[in-house]
């Protein structure tokens, strides 16, 4: 059982969501429908893009803190395009590359000049947003042209084309992380890189497209936040990279690389969304999100050490029980040869 | 004699040249490998061993020189490259990814997919008979299926010539000779082997041609038969071997054994059970036994670092009970462990802070780096200790320095008694004898030694008495007829029982 809890992330946030939602269910009724549940996928999917992102990279033992702000500068440049009467698509295709140049950038500095990701992505963190409030002179960008936020209208059962894009998204990077040869490289990068790089793989042009990875990812966060809120505030996607890292710690991404699934993240995401839809549900004040938000993550982050813990605990005590057991019988010849050697 | 008369040639260096910067590495060296050929390749700390290694698998570039696999020229630097050619480096440390299956860590960065990959990995672990679960996750292997794993990557990738980089320092005698086994089988196949070791009896039974390295030239090169040892040694050290330094035959004089220091009665722990043993001052007392027999935890628990589940420690004549680390250092019990990188240096730190660590909870509030400094430098004289300086960092420094500054970490505790574990693995030959000599000083000077090592010809070379542990058990106790034969025969009278 505990072996169990411990080597399937998935089931256990599923079997918590699901004792959670139960509960919630039980003492608001009303929660549990179609709505809540189109509700909770919809609000996630910033979330989801920014998450996904963050795991390619983590997966390679580094890490992106300038995902936010790359989220904010994207979404800046789609408004500021759309505005300028810039064609939905050209406007969107300016911000997709946006994305891509800024985690470019970083995956240049990290793959080829050697700068450690944190150091080099806590610069891109304040750049990126410093070069977002340059081009927009610090103000928001409001009137969005109706063509964006149609992207995010509801096409029946609560999804929009939005949902399905990310959705599909979720299921490729699935695919090439767990199906194909170069998807395998970035869990062989992050599990050690020496190895990696002794067997031949292309360790720099890994870390590389990680980068470029997520910086995409996250200007695509940035043209759904755009979509669905319909205007994009100066600190748009602010603390979201602290965000989606806990939600990738959550999902049972190991921070030092090597490990960590698709499925463990898009659970861990809706988990968090469903958190808070749930407090807006149970009308707890707006303001005690975060704080709850943070209470739930530590414990079941708690929870699983201690059991991670037990279960060291029992494999150490058993391999030493394994030990006395398989060689006491052969005491007896080491008896009769010590007799042999005393002589 | 495993050498079999070859019928071509698999691997050519021609003139290579190498320089870091200024100082020049590799000063025109050329080797062959003929199909079928098991060369050792010998030298001290700092000769470019490691240097043209890296060349020859494609890790450096050389300033200069031909490097020819397989008949075609390695034109680039790049290890993939190398491979590709069919030259495949096996690593000291065997390089896994702990949270891949065995057949991923085996296959990967192979174009073919591993799942079509696993009829051949299966075909060659059958050829090499051993056993190997595929489907296990690579950070539950033990050193030596690591080691398989290394050896079945190159195989995979149809390697002619295989580069064994100390291939035995981690392995037990029994794993040792069933990987000889498996280089013979290779051997008759073909492939071309550089064999790296600093065990001369390891090189003599599976060696047939020998190279030694010395200040980036060949010194010595041909039969290995046409060698004695003492040449070989003297080719790598340039220093006349005289017999007070080597071995005396019957194990270390006893000059004066003074009083009893440490009296360890029916100790059990993790991984090992009822041991009894006494040491005196003066005294060394080998603790022999294969890896894995359970020494290390034994010292481990009398340093306090394991739970002990039985059994007394009595200390200078007073019992040592909930020992932790800082009691021991304080009493004058002091360990050096097995593994120096990990439980012994702080490798960015400086010299002087590392020697400083030990009594780090002795120092004032305000440090003195200056004293700090000076009592390195008398540890530096008196040890032998080459480096640049107290400020460098001990990253920098090779095997054999970096274990000298641990004996003088260790020794600034003033021991009483102290436990070696394995104080020379990975040592050249010269530091060896230096580290040896070390040691034999520490003994006359009063000092009660616990030498743990797996290398038998160390144990008969320096210790008055000889415990000897297998399987986690006492395996009996040597006084007078300390020979490697004799401790072999305890320390694996159980294991080949085993295994039979």
């Amino acid at each position: 059982m505990l072996d169990l809890i411990a080597r399937n992330r998935v089931a256990t946030l599923i079997a918590v969501l699901a004792v959670a939602y139960a509960a919630i269910g039980a003492t608001a009724p009303g929660y549990l429908s179609v709505a809540t549940a189109s509700v909770v996928v919809s609000n996630s999917l910033v979330l989801m893009l920014i998450s996904l992102g963050t795991m390619i990279v983590i997966l390679t033992r580094n890490i992106d803190v300038s995902s936010g702000s790359i989220l904010g500068l994207s979404a800046a440049v789609l408004g500021l395009s759309l505005n300028a009467g810039v064609s939905l698509p050209l406007a969107v295709a300016f911000c997709l590359a946006t994305g891509a140049l800024a985690g470019a950038f970083n995956g240049l500095m990290v793959a080829y000049l050697g700068i450690p990701s944190i150091v080099a992505t806590l610069g891109t963190l304040g750049l990126y947003r410093g070069i977002m409030l340059v081009l927009t002179g610090g103000r928001w960008i409001e009137d969005l042209p109706q063509g964006l936020k149609a992207l995010a209208a509801n096409l029946g059962f609560g999804f929009s084309a939005l949902t399905v894009v990310v959705l599909a998204l979720v299921v490729l990077a699935w695919a090439v992380l767990r199906k194909t040869r170069f998807g395998r490289y970035f869990y062989a990068v992050g599990d050690n890189r020496a190895a990696a790089h002794h067997l031949g793989v292309p360790v720099k042009v890994v870390q590389f497209t990680a980068f470029v990875a997520i910086g995409v990812c996250a200007a695509f966060a940035g043209l759904v936040f755009a979509a669905q809120i319909g205007f994009i505030p100066n600190q748009a996607g602010s603390g979201l990279e602290l965000k989606a890292i806990a939600v990738n710690v959550l999902g049972g991404v190991s921070l030092l690389g090597g490990t960590g699934s698709v499925a463990g993240v898009f659970s861990a995401v809706i988990f968090i969304t469903s958190i808070d839809s749930a407090l807006v549900f149970l009308k707890i004040p707006a303001y005690w999100n975060d704080f709850i938000a943070g209470a739930i993550l530590l414990s079941v982050l708690l929870l699983d050490g201690r059991i991670r813990q037990i279960i060291d605990r029992r494999i150490r005590a058993r391999r030493y029980t394994v030990h006395e057991r398989s060689h006491t019988p052969s005491s007896e010849p080491t008896a009769a040869l010590t007799v042999e050697a005393g002589r | 004699m495993a050498y079999s008369p070859a019928t071509g040639r698999v691997a050519k260096l021609t003139d290579i040249w190498k320089s870091y910067g200024v100082v020049p590495v590799l000063k025109g060296v050329s080797l062959t490998l003929k199909a079928g050929e098991v060369h050792a390749l010998l030298g001290g700390n700092g000769a470019g061993k490691s240097s043209l290694m890296k060349i020859m698998s494609g890790v450096i570039p050389a300033n200069s020189g031909a490097v020819e696999i397989n008949g075609r020229a390695l034109a680039h630097a790049s290890p993939a490259y190398a491979q590709e050619l069919g030259l495949y480096l096996v690593p000291q440390e065997a390089h896994i990814l702990p949270n891949q299956s065995v057949l991923e860590n085996i296959c990967l960065g192979l174009t073919a997919s591993p799942r079509a990959l696993r009829p051949r990995v299966e075909q060659l672990i059958a050829e090499l008979s051993v056993s190997l679960d595929l489907d296990a996750q690579a950070a539950g292997l033990e050193i030596a299926e690591r080691q398989i794993v290394e050896i079945l990557r190159g195989l995979v990738r149809d390697a002619r010539v295989l580069i064994l980089d100390e291939p035995t320092s981690a392995l037990t005698p029994f794993e040792t000779n069933a990987l000889f086994q498996r280089v013979r089988k290779l051997q008759a196949q073909g492939v071309g082997i550089f064999f790296i070791s600093h065990k001369l009896r390891e090189i003599r039974e599976i060696c047939g041609t020998i190279s030694v390295l010395r200040d980036g030239v060949i010194v010595l090169s041909g039969l290995l038969d046409d060698y004695s040892d003492a040449d070989v040694i003297e080719a790598m050290s340039r220093v006349q071997i005289t017999e007070t330094s080597g071995r005396d035959g019957t194990g270390r004089k006893i000059s004066q054994i003074g009083k009893p220091r440490l009296s360890v009665k029916g100790l059990s722990g993790e991984g090992f059970r009822n041991i009894s043993l006494d040491v005196r001052a003066g005294e060394i007392l080998g603790l022999a036994g294969v890896v894995g027999a359970g020494r290390t935890e034994f010292a481990e628990t009398l340093f306090g670092l394991r739970p002990q589940i039985a059994g007394s420690v009595v200390f200078d004549g007073t019992e040592l009970t909930k020992r932790s680390p800082r009691r021991c250092i304080d009493r004058g019990l002091v360990y050096l462990p097995e593994d120096r990188q990990q439980h012994g240096l702080f490798l960015e730190a400086p010299l002087f802070w590392n020697v400083s660590s030990y009594l780090v909870h002795r120092l004032p509030f305000f440090l003195r780096p200056g004293a700090e400094r000076k009592v390195f430098d008398t540890f530096r004289t008196s040890l032998g200790i080459k480096c640049t300086g107290p400020g460098q960092e001990a990253r920098g420094l090779s095997g054999g320095n970096q274990q000298k500054v641990l004996l003088a970490k260790c020794l600034s505790a003033r021991p009483k008694v102290l436990i070696l574990d394995e104080p020379t693995r990975g040592v050249d030959v010269a530091a060896r004898n230096d580290i040896y000599d070390i040691i034999r000083q520490l003994a006359d000077d009063g000092v009660a030694i616990i030498l743990i090592s797996s290398d038998f010809d160390e144990i008969e070379q320096l210790a008055n008495r000889v415990e000897v542990m297998a399987f986690g058990q006492s395996g009996g106790e040597l006084t007078d007829d300390i020979s490697v034969d004799a401790i072999a025969r305890l320390a694996f009278g159980a294991s080949e029982a085993r295994h039979a």
